[in-house]
């Protein structure tokens, strides 16, 4: 039982002691702290949506269209946020969207890091034909503006939150698959894979236990930084009409609905683009401190 | 040099093969019968539907689709827009000096403050200007690009009224158009005001455009002068007693080159798709706005052809990139990798 127990309790308290240094490095960065506390104020919101919002979010209350929010001249405590042309509640809008947000950034990044992944270490592995094929077909993908790609792409699938969420992440995945291959080829030329590899690790161990864990860091900052990317380009495709639909309340599609509004009542798109800026600064501030802190050499090297 | 060139050139073949089985696959991918959207609300009858898929060749067999699309595309011959009837070709060329001269206008705005800003901030590491301008550009990075833009029309044109809010010059002008470039037509025109127009049309459009990447580049620029400034040529230069302008610039800049100009290549794939955004926003006439009406009115050959002409602006651009590589530092040149 102790023999057992002991290198269980040893890989622990090494883990322990990797995350609390982590912690240490991640804190020196004020606004990386800051980052994390708007998403988790944000994450809070978007998973008690159902308790918190004071209306339903697609419920149109006719006798107040386009009320003002509450610190404008004509605004009123119960609509906070005012409502928008159709009469619907904006706070409740907003706090709703909040959930398409996680939704959109979660999912993507779940589909680039597995797919990307995959790709990426066969690429490292099979060097010659197959690793050429998987190459030049990321290159092919990446030849294309990647809002351009992801709009034909959707135009191919129809029009909907659930393909431009596929669209997007087509567009992402060339660049973990090209850091996960580089970060691989970079492990496998090292004394402890040649080792593993001597004692007859099968192909599949040597991927996924040995060289995998090693080319996490880079993976995690690009996905943490995807995963804004990911909002932003969901929220652009959302606003020119072939991400979400009508009437979802998703941040982009509210840009879009109160476009026609930008000059009598501008207060309209200023909410929802407000708390775009705010989610994507706060994870790119996050994504800054975890570069900073998994890997210090890269602390003012390349962005 | 031409041997670096040429082997480079070479890779891109079976990627260039790549992006024209991509497009000749988006039209037969997509949702509904191309001749049929051609077609519209009024329908076909029998008869005239099978002339007309013979006419296009979309009843051979696809291999043959995809060679005959291949040799009308060496023979320059994109299609033609079921819209207007006009060869693709045609049409890009006729609006990409407009896409051209609104990226060039922001391309010129984001180096022009982004990299001396980045530099000044890499000199005065951790003062307050340092601090502000990287808060200012990761907010510039994070910013809804439409959203952006919609601001700028807000305050510019709605508060202030200083810019006009959409197209490239005021409709009271009319006059030749031999460059395609408006500032340039506007000034050969001899009409009176019209070259203020014009700017005062580019001017918000390329602000809004050029936001992002001068953000991208400011830090960009930072990062790579902090790395060349800490390395011992810098602190040589220092003791022999050089002014600290020129080891700055001479010095230290010259070797920061290299990544700097890797994200202004980049970022040409970032204009180009920004361009979608910013001319949708602007109604400015240029390739972006015209992929995507030509996506929403399911104008296929359009996006067709768009897709390959766009792919081969950003193929083109990467391979200058990697040229000035070789320029800015010899090594490059002689390793050839």
């Amino acid at each position: 039982m102790s023999v057992e127990s002991t290198p269980n309790q040893a890989q622990q308290s090494a883990l322990m002691a990797v995350l609390a240094s982590f912690w240490f490095e991640f804190r020196q960065n004020k606004g990386a702290l800051y980052g994390l506390v708007f998403i988790g104020i944000l994450a809070f919101v978007a998973i008690f949506a159902d308790l918190i919002t004071p209306y339903d979010p697609i419920e149109q209350y006719r006798d107040v269209l386009k009320m003002p929010p509450v610190w404008a001249e004509g605004g009123s405590w119960t609509h906070i946020f005012g409502t928008d042309a159709l009469g619907r509640d904006q706070l409740s809008r907003m706090i709703y969207g909040s959930r398409y947000s996680f939704y959109i950034g979660s999912i993507v990044i779940f589909f680039c890091l597995t797919i990307g992944i995959v790709l990426g270490l066969i690429a490292a592995f099979n060097r010659g034909f197959i690793e050429n094929l998987i190459m030049r077909l990321m290159d092919i993908i990446l030849a294309f503006p990647s809002l351009l790609m992801a709009l034909a792409l959707v135009a191919i699938l129809g029009p909907s939150l659930e393909n431009a969420m596929i669209a997007i992440a087509v567009v992402f995945i060339p660049h973990f698959v090209r850091l996960t291959r580089a970060q691989a080829l970079s492990e496998l030329g090292k004394d402890y894979v040649s080792s593993s590899k001597s004692m007859g690790a099968s192909t599949w161990r040597l991927m996924f236990i040995n060289v995998l864990p090693n080319c996490m860091a880079p993976l995690i900052v690009q996905a943490t930084m995807s995963f804004s990317s990911a909002i932003l380009d969901a929220a652009a495709l959302g606003f020119l009409g072939m991400g979400a639909q009508p009437p979802s309340p998703e941040w982009g599609t509210m840009l879009a609905d109160s476009r026609q509004y930008i000059l009598s009542d501008p207060w309209m798109m200023g909410i929802p683009g407000l708390a775009i800026l705010f989610t994507v600064l706060s994870i790119n501030l996050i994504g800054d401190g975890l570069r900073d802190a998994l890997d210090p050499k890269m602390k003012t090297a390349k962005s | 040099m031409f041997s670096f060139l040429f082997r480079r050139m070479l890779v891109l073949i079976p990627t260039y093969i790549g992006i024209t089985l991509a497009a000749f696959a988006f039209i037969h991918v997509i949702p509904g019968d191309p001749i049929l959207i051609m077609a519209g609300e009024r329908g076909l009858p029998p008869e005239k539907y099978a002339e007309l898929m013979h006419a296009f060749g979309y009843d051979q067999p696809l291999w043959k689709q995809y060679l005959d699309y291949i040799g009308q595309l060496l023979q320059g011959d994109f299609g033609n827009s079921f819209v207007t009837g006009r060869p693709v070709l045609e049409e890009f060329f006729e609006l990409f000096p407009a896409t051209l001269e609104l990226s060039f206008f922001a391309l010129f705005f984001a180096l022009l403050i982004g990299i001396p800003a980045g530099i000044y901030a890499a000199v005065r590491r951790g003062t307050i200007f340092d601090h502000s301008l990287m808060t200012i550009s990761l907010t510039g990075f994070s910013m809804p690009l439409f959203w952006w833009a919609l601001l700028l029309i807000v305050f510019f044109s709605g508060y202030l009224g200083w810019t006009p809010v959409s197209g490239r010059i005021s409709a009271l002008y009319f006059f030749d158009t031999p460059t395609g470039f408006m500032l340039i037509d506007s000034l050969l025109s001899d009409e009176e005001g019209a070259f203020k127009s014009a700017v005062m049309h580019l001017i918000l459009p390329a602000v809004a455009l050029g936001t992002i990447p001068m953000a991208t580049f400011a830090r960009q620029s930072r990062s790579a002068m902090l790395e060349t400034l800490s390395e011992d040529f810098i602190k040589t230069a220092r003791a022999k007693g050089l002014s600290p302008f020129k080891v700055t610039m001479a010095h230290a800049f010259r070797n920061a080159l290299i990544p700097i100009v890797t994200v202004i290549g980049l970022s040409v794939g970032v204009l180009l798709g920004g361009a979608i955004l910013t001319e949708t926003i602007f109604s400015w006439p240029g390739i972006g706005k015209w992929m995507v009406d030509s996506i929403f009115r399911r104008d296929y050959p359009v996006v067709q052809g768009g897709l390959i002409l766009i792919a081969t602006i950003v193929i083109i651009v990467n391979l200058t990139v990697d040229m000035l590589y070789g320029i800015i530092d010899p090594r490059i040149r002689k390793e050839g990798h």
